[in-house]
Order: C-alpha cells, then structure tokens, then sequence
C-alpha cells in the first residue's frame, strides 16, 4: 500500500523534480513550436526544415561526430558559469578567460618543450588551467573586497584580455605563412588525437566526463558544494553561519577559471591547428552562460543541455546545404525561450499549485 | 611624433569627437539611471541598443524613410523593455539573468533577423538604407568656436541634450520623479504612502527601453549610418558603469558617461597613429571603465570602514 503510495507521489506534477521536468520538456515543446513558425515564415519547406534541424546530425557519421567534438570546450564553459551562477556570483568572465587561455595554450604548443606525445597537450591543458584560474578570480576578488560591479567589470575584463591577447600573438607568436592574424602552426606532439575517430572521440570527452562528475560531486557531496549552494540561496545566512564568503568567493572563482582554461585547450588542440585570438575562442564564454541557465546550475544538466544545443546547431548546418533561407543563428531562438521560460519561477505553477491543492483535500477526506 | 598626438587632443576635431562618441553612452548612462531610479535593474541596455539600432535601419529600409525608421526602433525598444518587465515582475524570473541571456542573444537574434528580412549577413551596408542627417542651427553656428562644437552636429545628439535636460527636470522637480524616487528608495514605504509601485517601475523601465534604443539607432541611423554585426561594442555596459559609478547622483552620472566618452576619443586618435599597439589602444575605454568602476567601489568601501559614510 504505502510501496504504490509512494510511486503516486513520485510520478505526480506536485514533486519538485518531475514538475522540473515537465516544465523543461513544456517549455521545450513551446520553443521548437515558435521556431516552426518562424521556419514558415521565412522557409518554403518548414516541415523538411524542422525535421532536418532535429535528424539533420543523426544522418550522417561525420554529422554526429562534429557534434561530440565541438561540444566539449561549450560543456566546460557552462560548467563555469554554473559554478559562479550556483554562488550568487555574476561574474561574466568567461568570455575572456577563454581568449586570454587560449594565448598560453599556443605559447606552450608552439614551442618544443617536451618531445613526448603524452606529455606535451598535459603541459598546455596545465598552463591553460593555471592562467585561467589565476585571472578569473579578479573580478571576484574585487566584489568580495570592496563590493565592485562585478558584472561591469568582468565585461570590461573581456575586451581588455581580447585586446592583449591580440597583442601578445602579433608581437611573440605571429605566423609568416599566411597574412591572418594568428600565431604560428603547433607543433605535431601538442595536438590531440582522436581515440575513435568516425565519432572524433577524443581524451578531451574523457576529461570532460570526469570534469562533470567531480563537479557534480563538489556541488551535492562536499562541504565546499553546500556552502557555495547556500551562498547562492541565502548569502546572509550563510555569512552569520561562520562561512568566509570572501574565501568562498575566490575559490569558486578560481574553479571556474580552471574549467575555462582547461574548455580552451580542448578546443584549440583538437579543432585549430593555430591560434586566432579573435575568431578560435569567440563566443564559447558567452555561451557557456546561457548553458548553464538552461542546465539549471546543474552540472550534468548543463552538459546536456551543451549537447542539444550544439547538435541543434549542426542541424541547422546541414539544413544549410538544401535550405539557405535559414541561417544558423535560429538555434537561438529555440534557446532564448526555453531560457525564457525555465528560468520563470511561475511558468506553470498556478498548474501546479491547484493540484496541490485538489491532493491535499483527497487526503483531507 | 608624440607631440603631434598630444597636440591633436586638443584641438576642435577632438572635442567635436568626443561629442560625438559622448551621445550613445549619455543614451545609456540615462538608460540604466531611470531604472535604477525605482530600483528596478535593467543590464539589457546593450541588447536594446543593438535591437534597436537595427530595428531603425530595416524600418527605414522597408518604409523609405528614416523618421518611421526610428520609430519602428523605438516601439521595439518598449517591447524589449516589456518583455523584461513581464518576466521579471510577472513571471518571477531574476532580472539579472533575463539581461544577461538577452544581451547575449541579442548579435544571434539580430543576424538572423537581418539576414530573414534582407538576405544580408552581419552588416546593411549593402542595402539602401536612409539616414538622418546632422543640424546647422543658424544663429549658433556662426559664433566662433561655441558655434563650431555646438552646430553641426546628429539630430539625435540634441535630441539628446533635450532628453537630459527634461530627465532633470522630470526626476528632482516634479512630483512623478519623487515618487519614482520613492519606489527605489524604499518601496515599502512608497506602497504604504498610496504610490502605485509596479506601475512606476513598469513606466521607469519603459523609457529606459526608449533611451537605450535611442542610443542604438543613434549608431546606425547617425553615426555609422549602417548596422554591423556587434556595433554597440559595450557601450551599454559603460552606462551601467556611469550609473554605478553616480549611484544615484545625476552629474556624476553625466561626469562619467563623458570622461569615457573622451577616452573613446583618445583610443580614436591613438589608434590612427600607430606609435602604440593597435590592439592595446582598442582596450584603451574598456580599461579606463574598469578603472574607474574599481576605484570609485575601492574608496567607497574606505570611506564606509572609517566611518564618514552609512553603509546602506
């Protein structure tokens, strides 16, 4: 009796989880239906194009294979702006963390440190790491401090690292074969293999998997996971209950530096064979924040939520070749709403408090 | 060749530059005022900037004529602003991370649209498009110097100036800017008074989607007379900087939207003699922001751990 109880409640809109759920699933519907409208709008085949967007990557091998590469450095940006989003901080860093990482990854790429194999794309995922981690904690670090706009300032901190990150490749690492701007060819031994390669596995999949399930287990396993959660709740709370948020903040920073700067050595050392500060990194920080809102904070949420929305980008890359009328960036359509209505705390919950309410007088008689 | 850079910033083309360049981020800097003004946090200033700068321009280059060009802007700047205010207010989501998703849709949002109306990818430069156009007022324009800086310039600069001037007005002279003062001040105590909170906040947010679209159609109507991808370039966020750089404090806001706008003159002048790296003298605004920011945040938090100020 109480076994099937129990599965009644599990399975009803009135548990937190399961409404989650289906207000993700609705609010994903609700997008992909605009989008369609759109599509009839602007496209002369709608129904070809949207049923291309969404079995566009399965067709083909090399399609799905795009999809596993590219997503990984999108993943470990989400990753970050969950880490700092779950703290209460907004910090908007990422962008540039990614740009200015992505300089030390070619430093350390372009030059024969080590002859190893194994060795050398440890060596740039490390300094990548390093650098990032040391610079996204500044704007944290200045909010925690003397209570600076963090936002402002790690917008700021964005231009600022493109702009020196463009610096440091025109004076120490330009190329002379081409007349791009962009820093010499790595050499062989930084560059990541593949593992598998029709599906273009490679270790950086496995790096991201472990990052997800240690962020995972940071964020619901440990101490260091309950305080930042609850700094994010209820900052107050957390202050009067002996927590420093200071230190708080500049250790979440730092973690999510780490993961930046870890998403821009992947990124550059399996899909770029040089380095161009404003073209190879751009936009991935930026992006990383929206996955993050669509994954909830949550660490595997927002690893899935990086796969969608790079396979709905693929989607739309193949419907490319037999639709022009549709440009890519209709992908952010789909994104905006679902972002829209997942992060509206009462989408949906008028729903759901009536049949709180009709459960609650059922067992009241 | 040092000299001549120096002498060049103070010459007439460098202040007219500075005017120039001063008028989108005076745009923003009220933007982000008005909201702030009954405690209402509108971020999205750089994504109605941009939806309005091209708004106007696809307005004028379906209609023929810049004027309902800028219109067109406009009503999409209350709609962004409404939107921000349905699902803040309504809806429960966090303002600030409604902003932060808007501003960084917005560049995919306005590819797509330009290239769905147009056929066009990343700029309108191709299309034709009407402008509007700069003003000789004639009296002014022929008094030396004062004429030189203060005639000839965009239409939307002085509209600009007019906008400033009735902002003051409207904020410390009038009963609705005291109420609106109220709501930011405390709430609580404006509901308790009979002020209609939400609709204050409603209204403050609606003209600062207004301002901030005007800057943007400022941009691509005036300055740059196209759109281009990516065109507002943070000039949003510098007038949430003024903003919190015044907090609350109408001149300093003024202050600080114009010294970033001279040093985006500055980054101008260097930029075009190539003494110092290009791509650092582009940094150039973008750090004096950071700078400031910091440091006002740095001697506010002195001043509250001495004791001259309340922290509030």
């Amino acid at each position: 009796m109480t076994e099937k109880k129990a599965k009644n409640v599990n399975l009803s809109i009135t548990n937190p989880k399961v409404f989650e759920a289906i207000k993700m699933i609705l609010s994903i519907l609700i997008a992909l239906a605009i989008t369609f409208v759109v599509l009839c709008l602007i496209s002369d085949n709608p129904v070809r194009a949207i049923v291309t967007i969404l079995t566009g990557p399965l067709t083909k091998r090399r399609y799905f294979g795009s999809v596993v590469e590219s997503f990984i450095p999108y993943a470990f940006s989400g990753l970050a702006a969950g880490v700092l989003f779950k703290s209460g901080a907004f910090n908007l860093g990422g962008e540039g963390i990614f740009i200015i990482s992505g300089v030390t990854v070619a430093a350390v790429a372009c030059n024969a440190i080590t002859t190893s194999h194994m060795l050398h794309p440890v060596l740039c995922i490390l300094a990548a790491a390093v650098t990032g981690g040391i610079l996204m904690i500044i704007p944290s670090f200045l909010k925690a401090k003397f209570g600076t706009n963090e936002m402002v300032v790690s917008l700021m901190l964005n231009s600022i690292y493109s702009g020196i990150a463009m610096f440091l490749i025109r004076k120490y690492l330009l190329t002379t074969t081409t007349s791009t701007i962009g820093s010499r060819d790595y050499l062989a031994t930084a560059r990541i293999g593949y593992i598998y390669e029709p599906l273009r596995v490679s270790p950086c999949l496995i790096l991201l998997i472990a990052a997800t399930i240690i962020m995972y287990l940071i964020m619901f396993k440990t101490r260091l996971g309950y305080q930042i959660r609850l700094a994010g709740t209820n900052p107050k709370f957390a202050e009067y209950s002996g927590m420093s948020a200071f230190k708080l903040a500049i250790i979440t920073a730092m973690i999510a530096g780490v993961l930046c700067g870890i998403g821009a050595a992947c990124q550059l050392l399996t899909q770029t064979a040089f380095y161009q500060p404003d073209r190879s990194l751009t936009g991935i920080g930026f992006s990383g924040m929206l996955l993050s809102m669509l994954g909830r904070n949550n660490p595997i949420g927002i690893v899935i939520a990086a796969f969608m929305i790079k396979y709905l980008e693929q989607g739309t890359g193949v419907l490319y070749f037999v639709d022009r009328a549709v440009p890519a960036e209709i992908v952010a359509i789909v994104e905006g709403i679902v972002i829209l209505l997942i992060s509206s705390q009462y989408f949906l919950r008028g729903f759901r408090e009536k049949r709180l309410l009709k459960e609650g007088l059922e067992k009241d008689a | 060749m040092l000299s001549t850079i120096f002498g060049s910033l103070f010459t007439m083309n460098f202040l007219t530059t500075v005017i120039r360049l001063s008028t989108p981020l005076f745009f923003a800097a009220i933007a982000s005022f008005i909201a702030a003004s009954t405690g209402m946090v509108n971020i999205a200033i750089e994504s109605i900037m941009t939806f309005g700068a091209l708004a106007g321009i696809l307005g004028s280059y379906i209609t023929g004529s810049a004027w309902t060009g800028l219109l067109i802007g406009l009503v999409i700047g209350v709609c962004t602003a409404l939107l921000i205010a349905l699902f803040s207010m309504r809806l429960g989501a966090s303002p600030i991370l409604i902003g932060i998703a808007l501003n960084t849709f917005a560049n995919s949002l306005a590819i797509f649209f330009l290239y769905a109306i147009t056929g066009e990818k990343g700029s309108s430069a191709s299309l034709a498009t009407k402008t509007l156009s700069s003003v000789n007022i004639p009296v002014i324009k022929d008094i030396p110097v004062i004429g030189q800086l203060i005639s000839g310039q965009y239409i939307l600069t002085y509209v600009c100036w007019v906008i400033l001037i009735l902002l003051f007005i409207l904020i410390y002279k009038t009963p609705l800017g005291m109420r609106m003062r109220a709501c930011g001040l405390n709430a609580g105590a404006a509901r308790t008074a009979g002020i209609n909170v939400e609709k204050l906040q409603i209204l403050s947010l609606i003209m600062s989607g207004l301002f901030a679209a005007l800057g943007g159609m400022y941009l691509s109507l005036n300055y740059v007379h196209i759109y281009s991808s990516n065109m507002v370039a943070g000039q949003g966020w510098m007038g949430i900087a003024a903003n919190g750089i015044a907090s609350g404090n109408y001149g300093v806001l003024l202050i600080s939207a114009l010294i970033f706008a001279v040093f985006r003159a500055v980054s101008l002048i260097f930029n075009s003699s190539a003494i110092f790296p290009v791509d650092l003298v582009a940094a150039i605004p973008y750090f004096a922001v950071f700078f400031f920011v910091t440091i006002v945040s740095v001697i506010k938090y002195y001043r509250v751990k001495t004791g001259h100020v309340e922290e509030q």
